[in-house]
């Protein structure tokens, strides 16, 4: 509060009256400088480096020393049917995550409420925790070691116990699944410390009035716990509409193999193989500001729905 | 979890670490341009002043204490028997083995963190460097400095690095240019009463029968055939259908084999294979052969190809199998053929030249660079960076340096990574590939010899070697990686069909291939063909 009003100050006041109230908060404005140089170095810096979509890049002539090509190599990339391969892919994976993940936290943070005995929640909060730290590298190699057709364990007991093995890894349908259920696995438990925050909020007199009312448990969670998590929900929601078309580049490189080359090649992974595998760093700077374009546009777009339909936007 | 897989697992960290790098790296090739001109006039040391040459090293993680892959016995004779007379530090660059190119492409882009001396298996990337001018023109400095390696590699050899005309880079020699070979598990035939198979119908006869009779009793976990996506295991089976191009020659790289006539069929095979549960089903996930060699050793596999003497090396893949199933025994044989040859075991050898060593247009040192590599091959030092102090480390029995076993393990760790230091040859070059071939048997345990001489008579058999031209083919450094990665898209999927849709998928793949560069390369190709005749 005192911020903006001194900032109000600075607008009108003259030049003394700037100068003492520097000397006054010079230190939130040191404070304040280390991510201000973050923001530079890390964020816009590189963008220095988006001039390579439109140059002819050469690794020794350097950003400089290349030609300008201006949108040719946008035209190659959106001749690639590569490309819409891995942008069909980037969002076919991420909606089905949302389809699979996104709900996986919230029945998982109303099951932990529910929990009456505190030592248990406790603990059982805590394995949950865990996945979220575990490398995607060694969750890879656990994924390997489980659910190889031949020697993966879970197939070993299933033709122990007289069925087929499942080609978990190698068959396009069967790998959407592991990979979608490695990522609610990893995710699930930490995606509810928002909502477990957002329901100590909410006023146990509630339940006591439902309890007095006679409300079953299922009407109680309907009637007062969703409602009151309902904000928190939109608001994750709008957020990983806004993040439909960026994509991490670890989960689908490292679960995904070439058998399902046509289905785990996303974005990402396409960037890097042409970036940095095939040296073509002209294509791979396109199609990275291109994803960057798009998400911007998604973000906008669903803040502005956001805006319509609650009122409240995040931007 | 075993070592194996961990190092799978490794290469992807690496690779998930190198693509966060990439933003780095791209940053700082902007600064690449300024000292570019003055390395260009290629400077000298002659003032006296102690320099620092920086050489590329692979690390493949597997140093023995207390030797580091910076500092170890190898680096320290180089320091003193090259280094301090000259004036120079040596100094090693590690590079990680699985991720060379990758973090080559990204060293390149920048000035200062690049050595002196880098080098690289895969011709297209040195050809994309050597056509974006990012290389040292090293024919001068050979003239002035060089007169060991000229005659260590001869003209035919020195070729591989020219680019019109222009040696861009050194290539390295290879010692021997046997490359696979096939094993089949004797103990499972002899059960069957089965001779071993002598051409690829009759393989798939016995394939079948191990399959079927499962002679080790291993139940449903056997493996006729071990298969992995990885050439030592895809090649040998796609070159026993495909028809060589000219006399005994093939298109060189690896992307190129769908390019020749008989490749589908070579497909269709495989397919066969993998849909009667002939083959590791798992294939497409080993792309470094760790189940494959766990398979093998755990005695549930029958049949299968590799790299010749892959398997044979101390505490190796066979050694482990006898330890496993003292009963089990392993023979050497050549058992695919080809129909579109006459019927001959074709196989692919390699070409005699090894990596293509480079330096790269902004180092300083090129000069040094050169003299480097010329001391390495002058006298008995390449012998040394590979093998080690004679009478210590081996005996010279007729020309052939035997290597001690009873050596204490101090001393045979000094030479752990000889093979990767002495970069100027692949194996170990003694003197003809017989006597290279001689010597590098010597170097195994004294159990496997033999199977190892039988190994490399195998190889040689009926071999095609790749095609050189005189010019680069600019599609290859253009679509090559994207092609490598096709290709092994193209052999899963063909594999992978159910019978009735392989048409239909290897359609659908090949077409893929050929827009994605593939007809142009095809052209390309052609038309050089026709040039060199």
């Amino acid at each position: 509060m005192t911020l903006t009003k001194a900032t109000q100050a600075t607008k009108t006041g003259d030049f003394g009256k700037r100068k003492s109230y520097i000397k006054r908060y010079w230190q939130l404005y040191a404070l304040l400088s280390l991510p201000i140089a973050y923001f530079l170095i890390f964020r816009y810096g590189p963008m220095y480096g988006v001039q390579i979509a439109f140059k002819d890049f050469n690794l020794f002539q350097g950003i400089n020393g290349s030609e300008w090509i201006g949108l040719e190599a946008f035209r190659e990339v959106f001749a690639m049917n590569d490309f819409y391969i891995t942008l069909r892919n980037t969002f076919m994976l991420n909606f089905l995550d949302l389809l699979v993940s996104f709900p996986a936290p919230i029945i998982l943070a109303i099951m932990l409420y529910e929990i009456r005995n505190a030592w248990f929640k406790k603990i059982s909060q805590t394995l949950l925790y865990i996945p979220h730290f575990i490398s995607w590298v060694i969750i890879g190699g656990i994924v390997y070691q489980l659910f190889g057709t031949q020697s993966g364990m879970v197939n070993t007991v299933l033709q122990a116990m007289g069925m087929d093995a499942i080609p978990f890894l190698t068959d396009k349908n069967s790998w959407l699944i592991t990979y979608l259920f490695t990522g609610v696995w990893q995710s699930a438990g930490w995606g509810t410390i928002l909502y477990l925050a957002a329901l100590t909020g909410v006023n146990r007199e509630l339940f006591e009035a439902a309890d007095v009312d006679g409300a079953s448990r299922m009407k109680k969670i309907w009637h007062i716990t969703l409602p009151s998590i309902k904000p928190t929900i939109i608001t994750l929601l709008i957020l990983n509409l806004g993040k439909m078309v960026s994509i991490g580049f670890d989960r689908p490189y490292i679960i995904g193999n070439t058998a399902v080359r046509e289905y785990s090649d996303v974005l990402s992974t396409f960037v890097y193989r042409i970036g940095l595998e095939a040296g073509q760093y002209t294509l791979a700077t396109v199609v990275g500001l291109f994803q960057a374009i798009v998400g911007l546009v998604f973000i906008l777009g669903s803040n502005y729905i956001s805006k319509k339909v609650t009122g409240d936007g995040i931007l | 979890m075993t070592r194996n897989t961990r190092r799978g697992v490794m290469k992807k960290a690496m690779g998930a670490a190198l693509a966060t790098v990439m933003g780095v790296a791209l940053l700082s090739g902007c600064s690449g341009s300024a000292s570019n001109e003055e390395a260009a006039s290629g400077s000298t040391s002659t003032n006296g002043e102690r320099v620092t040459l920086k050489v590329e090293v692979f690390d493949r993680g597997n140093s023995p204490s207390p030797h580091t892959i910076t500092n170890n016995w190898l680096t320290q004779y180089v320091q003193k028997e090259f280094g301090d007379p000259n004036n120079i530090d040596v100094e090693f660059v590690p590079i990680q083995r699985s991720e060379e190119t990758t973090k080559l492409n990204v060293l390149m882009a920048s000035a200062s963190d690049v050595p002196d001396i880098v080098f690289v298996y895969d011709s297209s990337v040195f050809f994309r460097y050597a056509q974006q001018g990012g290389l040292t023109d090293v024919g001068p400095l050979l003239e002035e400095n060089g007169s060991n390696i000229k005659s260590y590699l001869g003209d035919d050899t020195l070729k591989f690095g020219q680019l019109e005309g222009t040696q861009f880079a050194i290539p390295g020699k290879r010692a021997i240019t046997a490359r696979y070979n096939s094993y089949i598990r004797q103990d499972w035939l002899d059960k069957l009463g089965m001779k071993a198979p002598t051409t690829t119908d009759e393989l798939y006869e016995t394939l079948k029968a191990f399959k079927e009779k499962d002679p080790g009793g291993v139940g449903s976990k056997v493996i006729p055939m071990g298969m992995a996506l990885a050439p030592a295991q895809y090649e040998p089976l796609i070159y026993s259908f495909i028809k060589p191009v000219q006399g005994d020659l093939t298109y060189s790289q690896r992307y190129e084999l769908p390019l020749h006539e008989g490749f589908k069929e070579s497909m269709q095979f495989l397919n066969k294979l993998y849909n009667e549960g002939l083959i590791s089903q798992d294939f497409s996930l080993d792309e470094e052969r760790e189940q494959l060699n766990k398979d093998f050793q755990n005695g549930l596999t029958g049949f299968m190809t590799e790299d010749v003497g892959q398997i044979l090396y101390a505490d190796g893949t066979l050694d482990n199998l006898y330890k496993n199933l003292p009963d089990s025994k392993v023979v050497a044989l050549d058992a695919l053929t080809n129909d579109n040859a006459d019927g001959k075991h074709i196989k692919s050898r390699y070409g005699t030249n090894g990596m293509y060593i480079m330096i790269p247009k902004s180092s300083k040192r090129s000069v040094e660079a050169v003299k480097y590599l010329d001391w390495m091959t002058s006298g008995n030092n390449l012998l040394t960076m590979s093998t080690g102090v004679e009478g210590e480390n081996y005996d010279m029995v007729d020309g052939i340096p035997v290597i001690k076993e009873d050596a204490s393990q101090e001393i045979k760790d000094r030479v752990y990574n000889g093979g990767d230091m002495a970069i100027m040859a692949n194996g170990k070059v003694i003197g003809d590939q017989e006597m290279n071939e001689k010597a590098w048997i010597a170097g195994f345990p004294k159990n496997n010899q033999e199977l190892m001489r039988e190994s490399i008579d195998v190889a040689n058999a009926d071999t095609v070697g790749p095609i050189v031209f005189d010019r680069p083919i600019e599609a290859e450094s253009k679509y090559g990686t994207a092609l490598n990665d096709k290709l092994k898209i193209i052999i899963v999927q063909s594999a992978m069909a159910k019978p009735d849709q392989f048409e239909a998928v290897y359609e659908r793949e090949m077409n893929d291939y050929m827009n994605i560069g593939g007809s142009a390369l095809k052209e390309e190709l052609e038309q050089a063909l026709q040039a060199q005749n």
